[in-house]
């Protein structure tokens, strides 16, 4: 464990100068430029509230578009940096076939590049905030420690999904498809605590639902992320428990799968 | 794992492993056997072989891209892989911006980058342009920043991939001074890969001969590379004998047909051996079909790579008003052939008074020249042995002096 972070450690500043060409090459040549990375977020949220306009979502105290806007954030580092993860290392395979670096920079640098464009969007949420008039409490510096659990479960998709992708590209293709579902799945366009209502009043098995619910790894972490930022109250653990299991199950056994495909990366890419 | 199946033919082997039948297996490919060899700090080492011989797989393991699937390497001190001279340039970066990207990719140290920048600018020579996209820039500008850059590592072990045949002959000299100062002067340890095998030759103290992943020859550059143009002339003379005509390179009229050629010794048989500074005679027979006024023919040698060693035309001598058709029978003598040992080939062409190309062929025939008897000094620094006088201080020197004799006369 502690290998693998100082070898990381070892190689940042490649990592550095990777997530810089990233983001460069990105936006090179784009009008728009890095405003692309805060568009995508923006025109979800306008898109979700004309909907909520429809059929009607409570949100609570809090105004619905920050409410979702919060959400989005985390949901979209999550699926931008795990699609980018899987991609990362087909994606380099003119350097994999000619040098040798540890292979788990790839996955890495597109996590990094994504955390960049997230700290780009704390722009537009601070700037939301200031409209709603919303005062961020002390319970803001909880922050930094969920973006870093959102990091290790986009590289828990990543890297398994990285080290698949060499020998079947169908996971490429496949990737979209499930993470979109799974944003149905998550706390994004409804708040939790209208899945939390539904499944707990129903009594019998749906504590066991709700449990269930909440294995996915990013419905504890986006609610808490509203709570922090929005509400000002701390973290739910009980809420955060059930995702962040099967995360520190999923990243070791997901990293040992792609360091044993590693080495045959330059054989069959 | 290090196999890729369609996923019938997973399927088809997990349903088989499940039910215990033998599973499908793949022919495996040993691109690399038995190659065993060690390579000492500072040493120059030069790998050759045929396309397929298994060089890219050797330096592939030796910087660590592929593990072997037995055996095993070691490496002592870093290595700097100069596989492919800018692999990773991004077309929309400037020039700069690419020597920080591909600088990191390499393992420079971004402090050792800035320090260097200005020397590899000037290197690629590039000052102009160093801002500007590379997308813009010529292939021939883009290789010499690839060039420079890679070069400019500081690590114990330097892999040179076919990387001195960039740019133009001037950057190419440049390249090739380059890496003999790097040689020289810091002592690195350094393995080439190239087909130019005189380069190989000047730049190595030792070469490696792969053949289909075997380590065929070990040993000093002279030595190999000599065998390895005889692998070669073998291999090509094969391939000529094999495909009979089809890969002799022939433009016809149709007016010529039936080309036969043989090269004559001393006593007018056929052979295709003779002694270097021995009497070369090439006699050509042909059909003619339809009559041809003033025709002028064109014998010449070459070597199997195609370089024009000798060649002469019937023009200045008489030539006859008319040949008619019918088959017919060009000779032409060389006194003294003097091209030092190797394999080389014929090359006919006739002409009509218009100087109109009747026939033109080239490796209608093969034939190899020896040693000659009298010992010659060294084959390797020339390609023509032309009878010389030599004298010292304006006094001609007798044939029979040999240069021993005078240097140790001198020495007295």
């Amino acid at each position: 464990m502690l290998r693998v972070l100082t070898n990381l450690f070892r190689y940042r500043e490649l990592i550095g100068v990777l997530a810089w060409k990233n983001i460069a090459m990105r936006y090179k040549q784009a009008f728009l430029g890095i405003a692309w990375a805060v568009l995508k977020p923006v025109m979800l949220m306008t898109i979700f509230t004309v909907i909520r306009g429809f059929i009607g979502i409570d949100s609570g105290a809090i105004p619905y578009p920050i409410l979702t806007f919060a959400a989005l954030m985390p949901w979209t580092l999550f699926q931008e940096s795990a699609s980018d993860g899987v991609n990362s290392v087909v994606g380099n395979a003119h350097l994999i076939r000619k040098i040798y670096f540890p292979r788990e920079i790839f996955p890495v640098t597109a996590v990094v590049t994504k955390t960049v464009e997230f700290l780009i969007n704390c722009l537009i949420l601070a700037g939301l905030m200031v409209w709603y008039g919303i005062a961020p409490s002390w319970q803001i510096l909880w922050v930094p420690l969920l973006l870093l659990y959102v990091l290790l479960a986009s590289l828990a998709i990543a890297f398994v999904g990285a080290a698949m992708n060499v020998y079947f590209r169908d996971v490429s293709a496949a990737l979209p498809v499930v993470l979109s579902l799974m944003m149905y799945l998550s706390p994004v366009i409804y708040p939790i605590h209208l899945v939390q209502e539904k499944l707990l009043r129903h009594g019998g098995n749906g504590s066991i639902l709700y449990t269930v619910y909440l294995m996915n790894p990013l419905a504890g972490v986006i609610d808490a992320f509203q709570r922090v930022v929005l509400r000002g109250l701390p973290p739910d653990p009980a809420t955060l428990l059930p995702g962040g299991a099967i995360v520190a199950l999923l990243l070791p056994v997901s990293f040992l799968i792609f360091k044993r495909a590693e080495a045959y990366f330059a054989d069959v890419i | 794992m290090g196999q890729v199946q369609s996923l019938k033919s997973a399927v088809l082997n997990g349903a088989r492993r499940l039910l215990g039948k033998p599973v499908e297996k793949r022919a495996r490919l040993h691109a690399l056997s038995d190659v065993t060899f060690s390579v000492n700090s500072g040493e120059v080492i030069g790998i050759i072989g045929q396309n397929g011989a298994g060089k890219s797989t050797l330096l592939k393991l030796i910087s660590g891209i592929t593990p072997p699937s037995r055996g095993t390497v070691s490496v002592e001190g870093s290595i700097a892989p100069l596989i492919e001279v800018g692999a990773g340039f991004i077309p929309d970066f400037t020039g700069r911006e690419n020597i920080y990207l591909n600088g990191a990719i390499l393992g420079i140290p971004k402090r050792v980058l800035e320090r260097k920048l200005d020397d590899i600018v000037a290197f690629a020579e590039l000052e102009d342009f160093i801002d500007t996209p590379i997308k813009r820039y010529s292939s021939g500008m883009q290789v010499r920043l690839g060039f420079a850059l890679a070069t400019s590592m500081d690590a114990d072990i330097l892999i040179v991939d076919e990387v001195l045949a960039v740019g133009d002959l001037a950057f190419q000299r440049k390249c090739f001074d380059r890496i003999e100062s790097l040689i020289r002067q810091s002592g690195k340890t350094i393995l080439i890969v190239s087909h130019n095998i005189r380069q190989v030759e000047r730049l190595c103290g030792r070469v490696l001969l792969l053949d289909q992943g075997r380590l065929l020859q070990e040993g000093s550059a002279a030595t190999i590379c000599d065998s390895f143009y005889a692998l070669m002339n073998k291999k090509i003379r094969h391939n000529i004998e094999q495909s009979a005509n089809s890969s002799q390179r022939v433009i016809s009229s149709g007016e010529v047909t039936d080309v036969q050629v043989q090269v004559l010794d001393r006593d007018g048989l056929s052979t295709d051996q003779v002694q270097s500074g021995d009497p070369l005679r090439i006699r050509v027979t042909f059909t003619l079909r339809s009559s041809l006024n003033k025709p002028e023919f064109h014998i010449g040698t070459h070597t199997t790579d195609f370089f024009y060693l000798t060649g002469s035309s019937s023009a200045l001598v008489e030539r006859p008003d008319v040949l008619l058709p019918g088959r017919h029978a060009v000779q032409q003598d060389i006194a003294m052939y003097s091209i030092v040992p190797g394999t080389y080939a014929v090359r006919f062409a006739v002409l009509d008074k218009f100087r109109r190309v009747v026939y033109h062929g080239e490796t209608l025939a093969l034939f190899t020249v020896s040693q000659s008897l009298r010992e010659s000094l060294q084959d390797e620094l020339r390609i023509v042995d032309l009878p010389v006088n030599w004298s010292i201080d304006g006094r001609l020197l007798n044939k029979s002096f040999d240069l021993q004799d005078i240097v140790s006369r001198e020495v007295q």
